[in-house]
């Protein structure tokens, strides 16, 4: 059987990690959580690989989201890194482009569209990787 | 149009004759071999012909937005290619759309041609950099 995607979901608020979890785990992924941005950089610096990581954006603190984007783009290989956020504004945005992120979604979130990009970002994840090869 | 094989390429994208002019001139000046389209039935053609290492899209070709499907399809077919795009203003929604559809940068319409040449030029050398760097570290 392939091995399931997996993915880190990081978000301070329960309700929204506990959604997120239910439906990317029935969609299919290997799902680890995380409720603040501490927590899913021990993750990363434990040597834990995911293929994406979805991110709230503003959890100890505002816009600290992009600070584990940041790390999480050096990764190599490098995850697909989706940002969420209610609290969108053109700095922080302009801050995702900048690492780049590959998805900025705000919150309440389409959770099909979600899906939709997911599947897409990983899929063209894998034929870079393939024709790299 | 034949492309030698040792020239990088650009691909502008505007509905303006005479932009297309002006980032013509400028992209082969730095030694690109440019082709240009004013509407997405010629870019599209193009991106099935060639590859492109740059492209400069303008957000808005026929419709409003029209142009941002276009640069998404660009970086889905050339994942490492500069894809910059060209919008009346940066706004959370215009910063969104570049994110979602794997954008480098966004200028804004009225900025010169000339600085919009430069700002990619300067960003395709940070880029040559960093991946340098990252090769003698592996």
């Amino acid at each position: 059987m392939p091995k399931k995607p997996s993915l880190l979901i990081v978000d301070d608020e329960e309700n929204v990690l506990f959604t997120l979890k239910l439906v990317l785990q029935e969609a299919g992924y290997e799902i680890t959580t995380a409720s603040s941005c501490s927590g899913a950089l021990d993750l990363i610096h434990n040597a834990h690989r995911f293929d994406a990581i979805l991110t709230d954006l503003c959890m100890e603190r505002e816009d600290i989201g992009l600070e584990l984007a940041h790390t999480a783009s050096k990764l190599r290989p490098r995850p697909v890194i989706m940002i969420f956020t209610g609290y969108g504004s053109i700095t922080n945005a302009r801050g995702a482009l900048d690492v780049p992120v590959d998805y900025f979604a705000m919150k309440p979130l389409d959770l099909d569209e979600l899906k939709g990009a997911l599947r897409r970002l990983l899929s063209a994840r894998a034929a870079t990787k393939r024709g790299r090869r | 149009m034949t492309v030698p094989a040792h020239k990088k390429t650009a691909l502008i994208v505007h509905p303006d004759l005479n932009m297309l002019s002006k980032y013509q001139a400028l992209l082969a000046a730095e030694q690109f071999t440019t082709m240009v389209a004013r509407d997405l039935p010629t870019a599209l053609m193009a991106i099935t012909q060639h590859y492109f290492d740059v492209a400069i899209v303008s957000a808005q070709l026929g419709e409003p937005g029209d142009g941002w499907p276009l640069a998404g399809v660009i970086h889905l077919v050339f994942p490492k290619s500069y894809v910059g795009v060209l919008v009346p203003g940066a706004d959370l929604l215009t910063l969104q759309a570049a994110i979602n559809n794997g954008v480098q940068e966004v200028y804004e319409s009225d900025r010169a041609p000339e600085a919009v040449v430069s700002s990619v030029f300067g960003s395709l050398k940070a880029g040559e950099s960093k991946a340098k760097a990252r090769a003698r570290v592996q």
